[in-house]
């Protein structure tokens, strides 16, 4: 049992390495969809010279060939001087600043933004990280927090009135964009009755941590909302499909007080496919907080991908996308490891 | 003995029973479930009223969707010019103090402002009167709205059209094919789709190519067929097995056949409904990507792109927030609806 177990995780885990690479090739791909290629943002300037093209190519390394460019983004340029027989593009030394070598994204090296001029990718990624977790996590205690006790109601008063409403609640919220959501709430709350501040993480010189958590309030709230859904709908489907099981009914019929069928018997069954829902929350950890930093100036990997891509700044998209790409699919590796433990009756074949 | 004849033969009809066949009975229920219905009428008006969008705002608004007027800029809607400005005043007691402090006595005088303007505004002659105001740069949002609506409309269904043909295509073929090697590649494109943030993806990629509107469905298709072809391939799990496709495989039934005259059929309400909620699911997206000013951009109206004007002052200007925010609200719920009330009516014969 314990050995199916190793060989599940090591085949896993190699599977999810499968699937880092393949995100690496998609990230490698958009530099090179960009039409015009990727430095084509000069041309908004009349004065660039064919000559400063040619230069600022060959700094970036953009006059190489594909697979060489590449493997550079991969691994880095200071090993190429290693390789014998000087070739087109063995430059023999490191063409993007001399006392720095690229060093290349398997070392998180990820370049040099187009638009923070001077600034590594990586540290401009590192520097939003944080912000994006604490929303994104606390997202999650709430969506969590309300999503199962809500859920649970649902099933046991099914076909009442919580049950109905809850339902209507879940529909409305669907019909409509949760950012927009948010911009309501931010107009009412923050605009209007100032509860709430307009934006930001924390007020400018204030940095204490109920000064934070006032402005985590509302889109730690407001980003909960989808989560919270989907959480919920699961608990009530999975609470739903268990209260029918024979081993209900017979809890039942020795005479257990309800609340007990349903704390010992119920919920303990129900939660586990739960966990595996919990895996699609990672990948929302940037892909969903795009729109939601948008709207609540939220100083995060969201924001820094707005600014990426509404300046043309590939490298930082590349990055960007590689790292959250990363964090996604070692989330969900992480889900599916801990599913395999907490359920013993996980097949450990795929 | 031809076929015809024994099917006229070897089926007694029965007496005091209407026959009914599957898409009668199916009719049948949707014609009795009210909400359905009122949610088909509600997307009726919305669908006439951006295919009319031209002739309403000529004709009966008087504004055109793309003419500015600078020295009208984020006005409030012209019945509530009035109002506003006492609202906004009531809005500063409440900043005072917080909620604590709100003079909600104001709001007997905002009101009776609203409805003299209303009257005024109803009786106004056409092309003086912004029933939703105006954005950033004097246009009328209305119209704009209603302008919107095509677009907006028209994406909702491309990308469902799109995504369900790749998800039904594919689903069929990893369902029919099960365990083989063209459902693992299937499979694994499922799952490297899966675990990429695919949102941040279409982002780049509409920010990159700028598609028009047939693009951007295209872009939002190609990553939405992914739960369609999931579900299906369950469902032919079950079906596949079933004696009736082993029998025209044993009459020898080619491959094609057997997927879209036998199985395909079986799987139609299914793909039915999920491609209704498909329709809204489009709608929202195109919505945040407009709204990130990488979908349809101006002067093209979308929903999207109409808040994207607010985003420096929604609280002097709210309008440009609810109004397309309302247009999809009541789209998208009447498609909801319509999606749920047809979930009931394809399974007719259960109760």
């Amino acid at each position: 049992m314990r050995q199916g177990l190793a060989r599940y995780i090591i085949r896993r885990g190699l599977q999810s390495l499968f699937l880092v690479w393949i995100a690496t090739l998609i990230g490698f791909t958009i530099y090179q969809l960009a039409p015009g290629g990727p430095l084509q943002f000069l041309d908004d300037d009349p004065k660039r010279t064919a000559a400063d093209f040619n230069r600022l190519s060959a700094l970036y390394g953009l006059d190489r060939p594909i697979l060489v460019q590449y493997l550079v983004w991969l691994t880095g340029e200071d090993w190429l001087v290693l390789l014998p027989g000087g070739t087109a593009w063995q430059s023999g030394q490191c063409r993007n600043n001399a006392e720095r070598c690229g060093r290349g994204i398997l070392r998180f090296d990820f370049g040099r933004s187009f638009y923070f001029k001077g600034s590594n990718v990586i540290d401009l990624i590192v520097e939003r990280i944080p912000a994006t977790f604490i929303l994104g996590f606390s997202s999650l205690v709430i969506s969590v927090a309300v999503g199962i006790p809500s859920g649970i109601y649902a099933a046991l008063n099914r076909g009442r009135l919580p049950d109905h409403i809850i339902r209507v609640t879940t529909v409305l919220v669907n019909t409509v964009p949760e950012w927009w959501i948010g911009l309501l709430l931010l107009i009412i709350l923050g605009g209007y009755l100032r509860i709430v501040p307009l934006g930001g993480m924390e007020t400018i010189g204030d940095g204490s941590l109920p000064d934070r958590l006032h402005h985590l309030a509302l889109p730690a709230v407001v980003s909960a909302i989808s989560g919270w859904i989907s959480i919920s709908r699961i608990m009530r489907f999975e609470m739903l499909e268990v209260l029918n099981q024979d081993y209900v009914r017979t809890a039942r019929a020795k005479g257990l007080p309800e609340h007990l069928v349903i704390l010992r018997h119920v919920l303990r069954n129900a939660i586990l496919p739960f966990v595996t829902g919990l895996s699609g929350i990672f990948l929302l950890f940037l892909s969903g907080s795009i729109l939601f930093e948008l709207v609540f100036s939220w100083p995060g990997m969201g924001r820094l991908a707005v600014i990426a891509i509404n300046s043309r700044d590939y490298p930082v998209m590349m990055g960007l996308f590689v790292i959250s790409s990363f964090l996604g699919i070692m989330g969900v590796l992480m889900v599916d490891i801990l599913y395999s433990f907490v359920d013993p009756r996980v097949k450990y074949e795929l | 003995m031809d076929a015809q004849a024994i099917r006229r033969t070897s089926i007694p009809r029965i007496r005091g029973i209407r026959e009914q066949t599957y898409w009668q009975a199916v009719l049948a229920k949707l014609i009795r479930d009210k909400l359905t219905l009122a949610a088909m009428f509600g997307l009726a008006v919305i669908v006439t009223l951006s295919v009319a969008a031209a002739w309403i705002s000529d004709q009966v608004l008087g504004f055109d969707p793309t003419s500015t007027n600078l020295i009208n800029r984020n006005a409030p809607p012209t019945w509530a010019a009035t109002a506003w400005p006492i609202f906004q005043e009531f809005t500063q007691t409440c900043q005072e103090g917080g909620v604590s402090t709100c003079r909600w006595s104001l709001w007997g005088r905002i009101l009776s402002a609203s409805w003299a303007g209303l009257r005024e505004c109803l009786a106004a002659p056409r092309g003086t009167c912004h029933w939703m105001g105006t954005d950033q740069a004097g246009r009328d949002v209305l119209s704009r709205g209603l302008y919107g609506g095509r677009i907006s409309l028209r994406i909702g269904l491309y990308v469902a059209s799109i995504s369900m043909t790749l998800g039904v295509v594919l689903g069929l073929i990893s369902g029919y094919y099960a365990a083989t090697f063209i459902d693992d590649i299937i499979n694994a494109v499922i799952q490297t789709l899966g675990s990429i943030p695919l949102l941040f993806l279409l982002i780049i990629l509409s920010r990159i190519f700028q598609p028009g509107p047939e693009g951007l469905s295209f872009l939002i298709g190609i990553f939405g067929w992914m739960g369609v072809s999931r579900l299906i391939r369950g469902q032919i799990f079950s079906i596949r097995e079933r004696e009736y496709i082993l029998a025209s495989r044993a009459i020898g039934a080619s491959i094609w056949r057997i997927m879209f005259r036998h199985i395909l059929p079986n799987v139609s309400s299914i793909v039915i409904v999920v491609g209704v909620f498909n329709v809204a699911g489009a709608i929202i997206a195109e919505a945040g990507l407009s709204y990130l000013g990488v979908g349809i951009g101006p002067p093209l109206p979308s929903w999207g792109n109409m808040m994207q004007g607010s985003l420096g002052n929604f609280t002097d200007a709210p309008w440009l927030v609810l109004a397309p925010g309302l247009f999809i609200f009541l789209t998208t719920l009447s498609i909801y609806l319509i999606g749920d009330g047809l979930r009931d009516a394809l399974d007719p014969w259960v109760k």
